[in-house]
């Protein structure tokens, strides 16, 4: 499991994390994901196409991350490209109404400045 | 589903503990991909069977920690039809999931609380759902199921 970012502005930063968001890969990058992304009025996407498997537990992991940043004034919204298996689970879920997510990394980016 | 084709089947045990999840799902690719179960099929089998084991690990109690959770795996083809079935017993506190009230859907981020979403992923990933009790024993069985595609 991996974490990495790009910061575009002071503001706004792309965080994509890559491999199994099981519990053990989890584990691994929750409290770096978690640093990463809470910050005073920032606006972040989360880049989702490199992960292979979205349990229950990274979903929990996002929706902390997303209400903390949220309660800061900050935003966040998922890009998940072509990953159809992360996106379904997304959906049957219910987790794509309540954190934007987007196909289109142009959309994704527009979504989380605005 | 039609009773003919060939059957096939493998069992694993684990621990109840999280270190075994990754043991559990190479288990369930290796067998897998050895008989040709659909990609799909195979991630909702492995999503289900994630779900199902970090519930026990959870909320299992002493009966589950202190006891091996076994694992048996089957795949069954019918002329059209097949279906794979992952049956997992443990020896943790009773618990039907099929009878378990699942949470509303929060209608915003502000109200969604972190958790409760392993149930509705079973529901959600398995065509077919099954539990009982027997012996201090939960069984719990979930399938997958797919047309085979034709010759």
């Amino acid at each position: 499991m991996a974490v990495n970012f790009d910061d575009v502005n002071e503001n706004f930063r792309r965080i994509a994390l890559t491999g199994r968001l099981d519990i053990p890969g989890t584990e691994e990058i929750s409290t770096k994901f978690t640093a990463l992304a809470v910050s005073e009025k920032r606006r972040v996407v989360v880049d989702l196409t490199g992960v292979s498997f979205l349990a229950s537990i990274g979903i929990r992991t996002l929706i902390s991350a997303a209400k903390a940043l949220q309660q800061r004034g900050g935003r966040m919204v998922l890009f998940v490209g072509g990953n159809n298996a992360v996106a379904k689970t997304l959906q049957a879920t219910g987790i794509d109404a309540l954190l934007p997510t987007f196909t289109e990394t142009e959309e994704a980016d527009k979504a989380a400045v605005a | 589903m039609a009773s003919s084709g060939v059957d096939s089947a493998t069992d694993l045990s684990i621990g109840a503990n999280t270190d075994e999840l990754r043991r559990a799902s190479s288990w369930l690719g290796e067998f897998a991909r050895q008989h040709d179960i659909p990609s799909e099929q195979i991630w909702r089998l492995d999503l289900c069977l994630n779900e199902a084991l970090a519930n026990i690990i959870a909320y299992g109690g002493a009966g589950a920690s202190s006891s091996a959770i076994h694992l048996h795996l089957g795949v069954r083809r019918g002329p059209h039809q097949a279906e794979a079935v992952i049956t997992v017993v443990d020896a943790g506190a009773a618990f039907n999931p099929l009878s378990a009230v699942q949470k509303q859907k929060p209608a915003t981020l502000a109200d969604a609380e972190p958790g409760g979403l392993g149930l509705p992923m079973l529901h959600a990933f398995s065509d077919s759902l099954n539990y009982r009790y027997s012996d201090g024993h939960n069984r719990l069985t979930f399938g997958v199921s797919w047309t085979e595609a034709r010759q």
